[in-house]
């Protein structure tokens, strides 16, 4: 699979797009409607989670299956908070983000230098125990009952739950492509496309590995704690596999190892599941068999396809959906 | 104490049949370096056409199984030409591919197999007084002595036959051995596809004890990661040792700790090993 680019693209022109896209979302309360703002604020949650994945496992060649995970982490962390302590959400939330930061630091310490295989054993193994100890310390958690929590700011109001979750996206969107673009970023892609190549430049291979891993957690952890003081009921479904395929199937769609695919690939499978929605418990199988289909056939995703569609008309490289 | 040996009987036979399932795993990492995430999944399949045989065909108890393994042997073989095969050389794409594949089946078995537990006939009834001192589940003693069986079998394969000297070979090192004329794509192909039957060994003998639901599979692929992690990746008899470790720890630490916890222990013992031995018991390759 050597057809995918890790290219980030500079330059001012394609700012633009990302503006008037942000400009439609900030319209978007005015005119949306309580159902269609609800999606979007769930969209907002996956784009979250499947761009922080992909810095991970797009940019460094590591697949976690504790992202999901991690945004349990967040979202019990600071609901527990809230409940047990009266802790405000506003400040539980960075609490619990802090927390996952802290649970994939020992876990990227203690298996990251085994190499990436190892990472996927046991970040699988960390997401199923976590689900064991939430179901098992019902008292605190209320198991698969959910945990009822307190509305992230004031009284219940989808607008603000909006405003807040796109704040936090657009902020974790800008730290990656900040990161991307700096020396690290330089590094986490020489990582990825030749580890034995970087460490004899003196690049600390498992350093940045864990870093990598660290950053991406802690972006997961701050995502489950908004989307759990949105739902105001945290469930074991935030942590669970099911979530972490949904993750992994976005960023496989829109597009793994480019900035803008985890993106298309979160608002387009969720504005899909809405459609899709009648045909019940079908719409996993479906998902789950169209991001089979990528991974085998379009390792690039939709962003891929566009490219390579933009290129073929002649169309100015970098520009649109090409960054 | 005839509490503790009865514990102490069912971890074998439970770490036997964990021993089993490893060494699918193991087999294809050794080989190809790819782990399996469908792993748990191809287990339960054999599970449910073992049941299915014996129910819709009649066939006895024996050919149920040896059909269901010779059905996941096929399924292992079309899986590794049509999508592993893609991914070589790119260790990431065959782990996401191998995971969206465990969610596919998962959902496909609930449409088809329905959400309850399904398990196949015993194939003995009754129990045997063990030593004298508590009753045994036949099924249980005939589970042992098949897995143990078939287990023997495969090292025999691996230690006697041409076949099993090619993979060891290719497992030490990959391009010494194709230099010496091995065939890669065929030892893949094969290896793949024993590590899958291997999988299927594991869940048709279980599944009269255990019961297979949709969704147990991810149980099953964890505790044979954990075993082959523990043994360490690649070493055949890591795994043996390995399994019975962990069905000992499990059956001993949920009658005595915490029964809600049985599956913690695993995860407990992963930790362990990452920590003090990293490579694993029997593990050789370097860091």
């Amino acid at each position: 699979m050597t057809t995918r680019h890790l290219k980030v693209s500079s330059g001012r022109q394609e700012l633009l797009p990302w503006l008037a896209v942000l400009a439609l979302f900030l319209t978007f309360p005015a005119w949306l409607g309580e159902y269609w703002l609800g999606s979007a604020i769930v969209g907002l949650f996956y784009v979250m989670m499947a761009a922080s994945w992909n810095l991970l496992a797009g940019f460094t060649g590591q697949v976690s299956f504790a992202h999901a995970a991690f945004a349990g982490v967040g979202a019990y962390t600071s609901g527990i908070l809230a409940v047990k302590l009266g802790l405000h959400p506003l400040l539980g939330v960075p609490v619990g983000m802090g927390i996952a930061a802290l649970l994939s630091l020992g876990l990227g310490a203690l298996c990251i230098r085994m190499g990436g295989i190892y990472l996927s054993l046991t970040t699988l193994a960390f997401s199923e125990i976590l689900r064991l100890v939430i179901n098992n310390e019902y008292q605190v958690t209320r198991g698969t009952m959910g945990l009822k929590v307190p509305f992230i700011l004031g009284d219940y109001s989808k607008a603000t739950a909006f405003y807040l979750m796109l704040a936090a996206a657009v902020a974790v969107l800008l730290i990656i492509r900040w990161l991307l673009k700096s020396d690290l970023g330089l590094m986490f892609r020489a990582v990825q496309n030749d580890e034995v190549a970087a460490d004899s430049l003196g690049v600390p291979v498992t350093r940045i590995r864990v870093t990598a891993f660290v950053i991406s957690g802690a972006m997961a952890g701050l995502a489950g704690g908004l989307y759990g003081h949105y739902l105001t009921l945290i469930t074991p479904h935030i942590p669970s596999l099911d979530l972490m395929f949904l993750v992994l199937a976005m960023a496989v769609i829109g597009g793994m190892g480019t900035f803008v695919g985890p993106v298309v690939g979160a608002l387009f499978l969720e504005v899909l599941a809405e459609y899709i929605r009648v045909w019940g418990e079908f719409h996993v199988l479906i998902f789950s068999l169209v991001a089979l289909g990528f991974a085998r056939f379009l390792p690039g995703g939709i962003v891929g396809l566009a490219t390579a569609w933009l290129a073929r008309r002649g169309a100015p490289a970098g520009k649109g959906g090409a960054a | 104490m005839n509490d503790f040996l009865m514990y102490l009987t069912n971890g074998v036979v439970i770490g036997i049949i964990y021993a089993l399932s490893a060494l699918g795993v193991s087999l294809i990492v050794g080989i190809m370096n790819v782990v399996n995430f469908a792993h748990g999944e191809l287990y339960i399949l054999a599970g449910y056409f073992s049941a299915l045989f014996a129910s819709a065909l009649g066939l006895g108890p024996i050919p149920a199984m040896v059909a269901a393994v010779a059905a996941i042997f096929v399924l292992g073989l079309l899986m590794e030409w049509t999508l592993i095969r893609p991914t070589y050389g790119d260790d990431m794409y065959s782990l996401i591919i191998t995971f969206i594949l465990s969610i596919i089946l998962q959902n496909a078995y609930l449409f088809i197999f329905g959400p309850y537990p399904q398990k196949p006939p015993n194939w003995v009834g009754g129990a045997s007084n063990l030593f004298g001192l508590f009753f045994y589940g036949n099924q249980r003693l005939a589970c042992l002595g098949v897995a143990v069986g078939v287990i023997a079998g495969f090292f025999l394969l691996l230690h006697k036959t041409w076949f099993g000297r090619v993979v060891r070979a290719v497992s030490m090192d990959r391009e010494v051995a194709s230099m010496l004329g091995v065939n890669p794509v065929k030892v893949n192909l094969l290896a793949f596809g024993l590590g899958c039957a291997l999988a299927g060994a594991a869940g048709v003998i279980l599944t009269p004890i255990f019961p297979v639901t949709p969704t147990v599979g991810v149980g099953v692929s964890l505790t044979a990661f954990v075993v082959v992690v523990l043994g360490g990746m690649g070493s055949f008899g890591g795994c043996v040792v390995g399994g019975l470790i962990l069905g000992l720890v499990e059956n001993l630490g949920a009658a005595y700790l915490d029964s809600g916890y049985k599956h913690m222990f695993g995860f407990v013992i992963l930790i362990l090993v990452l920590f003090f031995r990293p490579a694993g018991l029997f593990g050789q390759k370097q860091l």
